[in-house]
């Protein structure tokens, strides 16, 4: 109460700010919706569940996605939602097409909209095949990126675009979430004569945004680290470097490290728990939880026909199919 | 059979009369040496015994009766003179009756060793007979030869001639022999009639077995009766304009495609057209007396005409290429046919031929050579009303079928544009389904067509219960046997209807096609109710496009089977689709899904997939909006019960115990449900109104909370200064204590 920001800011903006009116809102709001229910089991006890979920991060679940990206907090917890729910389908090491990653992100968020699904697909496959298959990692760090930042993202679209076209950026008003135009890729001729951007100027456009940018954006330091490796570099070159670097995921503090995505121990156990109460099922999964796991961590999938295909389409992207180092990480 | 019948004829022949011509119709083992003879004669009746052994003995065995050919016997010269009108009298009549009967039979073989034998004697003695008398000589013309016979050759034979065997090229000119009546060319080569014009008293001529090419040179041979042009190459029936009084005419064994220019012979009797090249009966009318008409080994697909033919008794047809009655259904207006053949044709093949022959042709005596029995008549129009009721049914089913297919197709196609349209704009839910008049009576059939065994019901007042099948223009409804399928978003409301509680209890599969799955998921808990039975589900063009949609399947009773088609359901691309279904769906312990067999295995890589995902929901989600997420289902629940309550209880009650069987069952992915995108829509539209609502409510409230707040921290702010200040105050009012107490003490006084 007494953070020396608080004193710069008159009492509501701050509170804004910090999303706590979004937070009463959305309590009061849940109220209202479960009135019976609640009354039956008092209105104290309401309030304490819901900011203790709201910071466990589990009251995101099934809500409404206007709710889900209304704050970096809620975006996060969704996040960690999802990776906590699928990572299961990662081990097992399927890839999946973009529209089924949109179902799975539908399981937990209805109205999740498919373009954002889309953007974070155009990140991993570097063109416009989006009915190619991804690895559940480079999916869900892609998306991590395109969820997270969407608004900066945006914002960085428009001042690549810009320095393309050879303008100023800084002169220029940044839009910030009617840039739909500016989200086509630049023509293929061009890109490959020019390669992107300049790095430094591209660099130095970013830090003007982070600066002045409301929503939440990656931390400067790391994002001229990124920038400072390379010369030139595209803007879907950027985007893959972003959601590689694993700085910036650990800033944003969704998911674990890449090594460790695989790794829930708690989970796990629940999930072996789980599988001994599957109807019928006979002590091998239970009696044998090491013979059970088998299957899904098979090296026959990773050798799997379209296996080879993948690793060729996404080229660019430098991205192994992560399965390796899962395997590397669970033993 | 065949020989006694062939006894008792001329039998018979010769008993009755004084006069007779007889006919004798010999049919050879080999097929074009059969042979007919004919024979005039004046016997008296005790003479008729011996006659009929003699011709007995000189008929050669026979197999096939294609090759008749009727030629006069040279061993009776004797006896076989009459007078002229009584030849071509009796030769008209008796001819008819021998002819016939034997015509008939002439084709069915007839084995008699003993007459083989016969047959050598008859070809060393017969024919030569006549030949050893006659002189054969070179004429003055270069190719034909002038024929003389001796005068007492002439008096013995004087009104016939036979030239048998007598390797002819050509036809010899005839002389002096003005009042020959027979003449038989048989098996020579002659390839053109010639010059017998001057024979104009000729009544018979046989050129069976010759190389005649065309019917000609007989304009003058007026009074011609019987014309046996047997095994030739003739082409063409031509030329017979001025034989007005043919009796017989012999064309069998030609080339023959086309039956023409045989309108004016009115006084045809016999026609033998068999083993020619017809592919089609026409052209008879005119033939007035037509009685028999051979047709057998043609190519034959279609008679007509023969309605026009009103003398015609038999009729033989064996072995065309008739498939179908309609193609000979003028038979069936003959009403003086008595006989007719059919076995060689693909129609006598078919299950219904006798029947359908019988019941259309009642005036038939003979079938294929067999009488026709009373008992077979009766059968046969059984038979017939039971086929006719049958193609009736099949049609009406077929009628049915395409009207169905009719209507699937206009249902595809409506789907499609409104699948087009909702790509392009937003979903539309006020499609119109227009329902069209039904047909009661076809509903009717389609319903006794669904459910044959209930067709004891009909009356019994729920014939509009059982409605097995009803087609609109928009949608089908249909069951047939264990499966309901319904077509088309307005057949959803079929389940509104009453059905029967056996029809709906024997329903255990139910399609969907070109039905929006979330209009689907509205009538579920109908579907549920109606047909407790349901445990196969079959979805096809139905827009199943999210693994989410599976989650609203879970609140039905049971299912063991579930069938998406990939047609129209883009979510059965994904991988996860059946995991998921079985994960979502495990309380029903599901046993086949599209098809293949669910293993546990497959069980266990649900579980692994997805049951975090079901632990997360339930255990991590805040107790109050678990409570209302279950609550929501649970209320939806209730909410139809309400509506169906007092019509039903005691369903409404085993319902109630299944809804929390089921709720019980698995709370921890009872979670995981659908709600129909309109309906969340609608949801979305509601919570955006309570939020802006709570939005301006918090405002106020923050707001008063701030500016309390800001006000309580100016009174801090001020709140010491103020302090000091008061007691400052207080301080130098009693800092002099002589006048203070004075104050004091005024004060005091003052209020008294």
């Amino acid at each position: 109460m007494l953070s020396p920001e608080r004193l710069a800011l008159p009492d509501y903006e701050y509170l804004a700010q910090r999303h706590v009116l979004t937070y009463m809102e959305d309590a009061v709001c849940q109220l209202l919706e479960n009135k019976e229910d609640i009354s039956q089991y008092g209105v104290a006890r309401f309030f304490t569940e819901y900011f203790n979920s709201v910071c466990q991060g589990t009251h995101i679940l099934f809500r409404e996605f206007s709710f889900i990206q209304a704050t970096p907090h809620n975006r996060a917890s969704f996040l960690r939602a999802f990776w906590k729910c699928f990572r299961t389908v990662g081990k097992n090491g399927d890839l999946l097409t973009m529209r089924e990653y949109h179902c799975l992100l539908q399981l937990l968020c209805p109205d999740f909209p498919l373009e954002l699904t889309q953007k974070a697909a155009r990140i991993v496959l570097m063109d416009d095949a989006m009915d190619c298959l991804m690895s559940f990692s480079d999916f869900l760090f892609a998306f991590q990126i395109q969820f997270y930042y969407s608004e900066f993202l945006e914002s960085v679209a428009a001042i690549y675009q810009d320095l393309l076209a050879g303008k100023n950026p800084n002169t220029v008003i940044v839009p910030t979430s009617s840039s739909g135009q500016h989200r086509q890729r630049p023509p293929l001729g061009e890109a490959s004569m020019l390669e992107g951007v300049e790095a430094s100027q591209f660099s130095q456009c970013l830090e003007n945004l982070c600066d002045r940018h409301k929503y939440s954006c990656p931390p400067p330091a790391l994002v001229k680290e990124v920038l400072s490796n390379v010369q030139r570099l595209t803007f879907y070159g950027f985007l893959v470097a972003l959601s590689k670097h694993h700085g910036i995921n650990q800033a944003l503090g969704a998911l674990p490290d890449k090594g460790d995505l695989m790794h829930d121990p708690a989970m796990d156990e629940e999930l072996e728990r789980l599988l001994a109460q599957v109807p019928g099922l006979v002590n091998s999964a239970t009696a044998n939880p090491e013979a059970g796991c088998l299957p899904s961590r098979t090296p026959p999938r990773v050798g799997s026909p379209w296996r080879p295909l993948h690793h060729a389409r996404k080229v660019d992207a430098e991205s192994d199919g992560s399965t390796e180092e899962t395997d590397e990480s669970e033993t | 059979m065949i020989p006694g019948k062939y006894r008792s004829v001329s039998g018979r022949a010769a008993n009755n009369v004084n006069c007779g011509l007889h006919l004798v119709i010999q049919t050879s083992s080999l097929p074009e040496k059969s042979k007919v003879e004919f024979k005039l004669n004046k016997e008296t009746p005790s003479f008729s015994g011996r006659l009929l052994q003699h011709d007995l003995e000189r008929n050669y065995s026979s197999r096939q009766g294609d090759g008749r050919v009727i030629s006069p016997s040279p061993r009776n010269k004797s006896s076989c003179i009459s007078s002229t009108t009584n030849v071509t009298e009796l030769c008209g009549l008796e001819m008819k009756t021998a002819m016939s009967s034997l015509s008939a039979f002439g084709d069915s073989s007839i084995q008699t060793p003993s007459k083989s034998r016969i047959r050598q004697g008859c070809h060393s003695a017969g024919p030569n007979v006549s030949g050893d008398h006659i002189t054969l000589a070179s004429s003055s013309m270069p190719s034909f030869p002038i024929l003389q016979r001796s005068s007492e050759e002439k008096i013995l034979y004087s009104d016939r001639l036979t030239l048998e065997r007598q390797k002819l090229t050509v036809c010899p000119i005839i002389d002096g022999e003005e009042h020959l009546r027979l003449l038989n060319f048989q098996h020579n080569f002659i390839t053109r009639i010639q010059n017998i014009s001057n024979l104009q008293r000729l009544i018979f001529l046989d050129l069976y077995d010759n190389q005649i090419e065309e019917i000609s040179g007989l304009s003058t041979l007026r009074s011609l009766r019987v014309l046996l042009l047997g095994k030739n190459r003739i082409k063409k029936i031509s030329n017979l304009e001025n034989l007005k009084s043919l009796d017989v005419l012999d064309l069998h064994g030609n080339q023959i495609t086309k039956i023409e220019n045989v309108g004016h012979l009115c006084d045809l009797r016999v026609l033998n057209l068999a083993r020619n090249l017809l592919s089609h009966v026409d052209n008879l009318s005119g033939l007035d007396s037509l009685t028999e008409l051979n047709l057998r080994h043609n190519q034959i697909t279609f008679v007509r005409d023969v309605d026009n033919l009103p003398c015609l008794q038999r009729l033989f047809l064996s072995f065309n290429n008739i498939s179908t009655f309609e193609s000979v259904c003028c038979l069936a207006d003959s009403s003086s046919l008595s006989d007719i053949t059919f076995d060689g044709n693909p129609i006598a093949q078919e299950s219904w031929y006798k029947h359908t022959i019988l019941q259309n042709m009642t005036q038939l005596r003979q079938l294929d050579m067999k009488r026709v029995t009373e008992e077979e008549r009766r059968m046969a129009s059984v038979a017939a009303k039971k086929e006719e009721e049958k193609k009736r049914e099949s049609h009406k089913q077929s009628l049915l079928k395409e009207k169905k297919r009719l209507t699937i197709n206009n249902v595809a196609r409506k789907w499609d544009l409104q699948q087009h349209r909702i790509s392009s704009i937003a979903p539309n839910q006020d499609r119109k389904v227009s329902d069209c008049p039904q047909d009661p009576s076809q509903l009717r059939g389609s319903t006794v067509s669904a459910f044959p065994e209930e067709t004891g019901s009909l009356d019994s007042g729920l014939t509009s219960a059982l409605q097995g099948l009803s087609v609109t223009d928009t949608h089908l409804v249909e069951v047939d046997g264990d499966t309901l399928s319904l077509y088309g978003s307005g057949a959803l409301e079929s389940l509104d209807r009453n059905w029967s509680v056996q029809t709906a209890g024997m329903v255990t599969t139910v399609s969907f096609t070109f039905i929006e799955f979330d209009e689907i998921v509205q009538v579920l808990p109908k579907l549920k109710i109606k047909f407790p039975n349901s445990l196969h589900l079959k979805f096809k063009e139905t827009n199943l496009v999210m693994l989410q949609q599976f989650n609203a399947l879970a609140q039905l009773r049971r299912v063991d089977q579930l069938t998406v088609d990939p047609q129209g359901n883009p979510v059965v691309n994904f991988t996860l689709w059946k995991y998921y279904v079985l994960f979502r769906l495990s309380h029903f312990s599901m046993q086949k899904i599209n098809g293949t067999e669910v293993t546990q295995n497959d069980m266990i890589m649900a579980e692994r997939l997805f049951g975090i995902l079901a632990h997360v929901a339930s255990s991590e989600l805040p107790q109050y909006r678990l409570i209302s997420i279950l609550g929501d289902a649970r209320k939806k629940q209730f909410r139809y019960l309400l509506e169906t309550k007092g019509k039903k209880p005691g369903l409404v009650n085993e319902e109630n115990s299944d809804s929390k069987r089921l709720v019980g069952e698995n709370t921890n992915r009872a979670t995981l449900n659908y709600t129909t995108r309109d309906f969340y829509n609608e949801r979305l539209e509601e919570i955006k109104e309570k939020k802006k609502f709570c939005k301006m409510y918090m405002e106020d409230l923050v707001k008063e909370a701030t500016e309390i707040n800001m006000k309580n921290e100016a009174l801090q702010k001020l709140w010491p200064q103020m302090f000091i200040e008061l007691v400052r105050d207080a301080v130098i009012e009693i800092r002099n204590k002589n006048s203070y107490m004075k104050l004091c003490l005024q004060q005091i006084t003052d209020q008294k």
